[in-house]
């Protein structure tokens, strides 16, 4: 009898343990499974959204070019309303604000957003306030509170350029994309160029756009010289690529801090066919001493078409002074809401710079990376489009994850 | 211990379920869970090629092996390092052919692109393809009474000539050359009266536009057959126009008010300074009327016209206006619309209305004759196509009218024509399938 006991007691321990186990394991299987329902659910949500954004205008649709259209958004979307498909408004990329990369400026205490800071020499800073917010746009797109993104818009076509040294100036050029080098892809240049003048220190900006057609060996590497330029010339040179059905461009600027500082360009706003650019005195990144000299400068505006042939839009030359209360210049650019840049030579009379502003970041080729810090964050959807800003490649990859943990319904 | 023995059992037979539910409950590799949205990618990856035109240019160099390799890096260049890719570009067959799609060229950087592999694909057009439209032919004649010697009135602003040479332009694809006939004089216009064709064209069945408005050119032999009335004359245009199944077209106000000629009427002018015409009055097309329906000529002068003012375009009309690419205001003035009670009273029909009709007139429509009287006749034995409308004439109107009455189908080239089209299909895959 007690034998029997025994034996159904060890049993039923066996069998409730197995019991407990089993269950464990199918419950773990159903876990899964659950959770890769709810993975699949915010991977389509990326497609979504990313679709969303590429393939709207936004409403109004105008709110790229006409700053004061972005405080009455009623929908968020960064398509060109010009086009259809997935092209993209250069205008509307600018306006996209960082959430940390953003710069203060005590000269006209305002703050900017901060998409290329002396990248190679090109300043694209935006004032905040013409700037539409992360927070805004994830309202906008009806996702606050349930998911975050970030959006990165990158050229397709990555294309270096560097100075070789030697007594002239002589560039190589290096064109990949995914990390493929771009063989027999030609290449226009544009070179701009700042000398001396004999009116006093102001520099004369020297052009060259008759560019003979260079072409990337198969490394994806051109070379191009300029035997009558000393290796100490100011210059900013700016290349487009052209392969069989992609293009993009690239470019250095020579930025040099001279005795008497050197200039940054803060964008005011741009709305409606007219820019506002302020031409800051500095010295390196931080602020002039009130002791240094007359900075003089002289700044063109290029419209740059698809044809990548300049057209002269507005020539400024002036002088900036920290010390005798004459620190920034503030200049009224027409640019007809075409895309371009601003190249701007400035000098001591001795020592020349060069710096470059695009204004749509197709001109020169800019990235732009906008929404929430993606890191640490436990599952991260990503989609990918290859979308057009004016004729340049690019790739806009959104990586999206939810904020309700995996338990996302809705 | 038996019972130790039936747990076992027990839990074997829980094992072999729970293995058997884990067999049938695959669940997806993580890739499935969260994928890249591989068919828009190949979308927006043609398209991105094709911005500028350059995939459809490649697409149609089937044996330039270079533009070929120039692709392939722009792809290996524009697409992630992970992702493999087949690019495709089919031949596109008409006809009654077994296969739509003919293979033209492939290229790939992976043999095999997995199970989980997507695809887009685009249509790309060649860029020598020039869509063309090509009319059908009006298997009429087409005369333009483009007479030196006449004078017009009511088309200020032009010339006779430059009316004339408008028809001809725009009228220029819908007939053969040949067909398309200027009638350069009043004697030659009264060579056509009497069945004579001024060259290998065919008299029956022809249309005859009259450029001078609202004078009718008149050949010096009538005028002075008519010289006592003039109205006789349009009783005789009345009559050819049955017996010879013209279609007269009158471009602007009323018709046959006055006839020109201006060797005949050098010294007369028409009231209001124009020389080498002489107003007939209503009695013209009251006599022209007569003429088609075959009644008993008299002098009729009285005033028929409605003066309906603004009309529109009916809808078939504004519909052929995009047809045909012709587009004239779809609002007129009228203030010469032919009165609905002529159809009854001269065995007329309308045809086709380009104008709206409007409180009993007829701004502008063909009017076909066909005989009601005993025993009834089902032919059309000549037809008047008036537009009762002000000055200055409108070509276009006419011409939107006449194509609407004879509707001549416009042939259109298409892309999806053999050799004029691809289709080019892109495939993406992830490496490790």
């Amino acid at each position: 009898m007690a034998g029997a006991t025994i034996d159904h007691l060890i049993a039923l321990t066996i069998f409730l343990a197995a019991l407990l186990l089993f269950i464990s394991f199918f419950n773990q299987m159903n876990q899964t499974a659950i959770l890769y329902q709810y993975h699949s659910y915010i991977a389509a949500e990326c497609s979504d959204v990313l679709d969303s954004i590429m393939l709207n205008p936004g409403a109004p649709s105008d709110w790229g070019v006409s700053g004061g259209s972005i405080q009455n958004l009623t929908f968020f979307g960064l398509q060109d309303p010009e086009f259809q498909e997935y092209r993209i408004s250069p205008f509307s990329v600018m306006r996209l604000a960082s959430t940390t990369n953003q710069v203060y400026n005590d000269q006209t205490g305002q703050w900017y957003n901060d998409l290329a800071w002396g990248v190679n020499g090109a300043y694209l800073l935006l004032q905040t306030t013409d700037s539409i917010r992360y927070h805004n746009v994830t309202s906008l797109l009806g996702i606050n509170g349930t998911y975050d993104f970030q959006l990165s818009i990158t050229p397709t076509l990555t294309v270096n350029i560097t100075q070789i040294p030697g007594a002239d100036i002589k560039l190589e050029i290096q064109v990949y994309g995914s990390g493929f080098p771009l063989s027999n892809a030609n290449l226009d240049y544009l070179m701009f160029w700042a000398n001396s003048s004999s009116n006093g220190g102001f520099p004369i900006l020297n052009s060259n756009f008759t560019s003979d057609i260079l072409q990337t060996d198969s490394s994806g590497i051109a070379f191009k010289e300029f035997p009558s330029l000393s290796n100490d010339t100011a210059f900013t040179f700016i290349a487009k690529v052209n392969a069989v059905g992609l293009r993009g461009t690239g470019y250095l600027s020579q930025e040099t801090v001279t005795n008497t500082g050197n200039i940054i360009p803060y964008i005011q706003s741009f709305d409606n066919g007219t820019a506002y650019i302020v031409l800051a005195q500095q010295y390196g990144h931080d602020d002039p001493l009130p002791s240094m000299g007359d900075l003089y400068y002289n700044a063109s505006f290029y419209a740059l078409p698809d044809t990548f042939v300049p057209i002269l839009g507005g020539n400024f030359a002036g002088d900036l002074n920290y010390g005798n209360g004459n620190g920034t210049k503030n200049l009224q650019v027409a640019t007809n809401n075409q895309t371009g840049f601003m190249v701007i030579a400035y000098g001591d009379g001795t020592h020349y710079g060069t710096v470059v502003v695009p204004l749509g970041v197709n001109s020169l080729g800019l990235p732009v990376t906008f929404g929430s810090n993606l890191s640490g964050k436990e599952w991260v959807a990503t989609d990918l489009r290859q979308v057009i800003i004016g004729d340049i490649a690019y790739q806009a990859k959104l990586s999206l994850w939810s904020l309700t943990g995996y338990q996302v319904t809705s | 211990m038996m019972r130790t023995v039936e747990i076992f059992i027990v839990i074997l037979i829980m094992t072999g379920a729970f293995l058997t539910a884990s067999f049938y409950a695959v669940l997806p590799s993580p890739r499935q869970v969260s994928p890249l949205n591989l068919s828009r990618l190949a979308l927006t990856t043609l398209e991105t090629l094709d911005a500028e035109n350059d995939l459809s240019s490649v697409a149609f160099e089937t044996t330039n092996d270079t533009a070929w390799n120039g692709l392939q890096v722009a792809l290996s260049a524009s697409l992630p390092t992970n992702v493999i890719y087949n690019l495709t570009a089919y031949d596109i067959s008409s006809g009654e052919v077994q296969n739509l799609y003919t293979l033209s060229r492939s290229i790939s950087n992976a043999q095999s692109l997995g199970m989980d592999s997507d695809a887009a694909s685009y249509i790309v057009a060649s860029s020598n393809v020039t869509f063309t439209v090509t009319p059908q032919k009006i298997g009429v004649t087409f005369y333009i009474l483009n007479c030196s010697d006449s004078s017009g009135w009511w088309i200020t602003g032009y010339t006779i000539q430059s009316i004339a040479q408008q028809l001809a332009e725009i009228f220029a694809s819908y007939f053969e050359p040949s067909s398309i006939v200027m009638v350069q004089n009043t004697t030659q216009l009264g060579q056509l009266m009497n069945d004579r064709p001024l060259g290998n064209e065919t008299i029956q069945n022809a249309i005859i536009i009259n450029t001078c408005g609202e004078p009718v050119p008149i050949p010096q032999s009538y005028a002075t057959l008519y010289s006592s009335d003039y109205a006789q004359y349009c009783y005789q245009l009345g009559n050819c126009s049955e017996l010879y199944n013209w279609t007269w077209v009158s471009i602007v106000g009323y018709p046959f008010y006055y006839v020109t000629n201006t060797q005949v009427f050098n010294g007369v002018q028409n009231g209001w300074g124009i020389y080498g015409i002489n107003e007939i009055g209503p009695a013209g097309l009251n006599a022209f009327l007569e003429g088609i329906d075959g009644q008993p000529y008299s002098n009729n002068g009285n005033w028929i016209t409605d003066s309906p003012g603004v009309v529109t375009l009916t809808s078939t009309a504004l519909n052929n206006c995009s047809y045909y690419g012709i587009f004239p205001s779809p609002t007129q003035t009228s203030t010469r619309a032919i009165p609905e009670s002529v159809t009854a009273q001269y065995n007329l029909s309308i045809a086709t209305d380009v104008l709206n009709p409007t409180g009993g007139s007829i701004p502008g429509a063909v009017l076909n004759h066909i005989f009601k009287a005993p025993p009834p006749d089902t032919n059309v034995t000549g037809s008047l196509f008036a537009l009762g409308l002000t000055r200055v004439p409108d070509t276009r109107l006419a011409a939107i009218g006449i194509l609407s009455y004879y509707n001549p189908t416009l042939y259109k080239s298409e892309y999806t024509a053999a050799g004029t089209s691809k289709l080019v299909v892109l495939q993406l895959g992830l490496e490790g399938g």
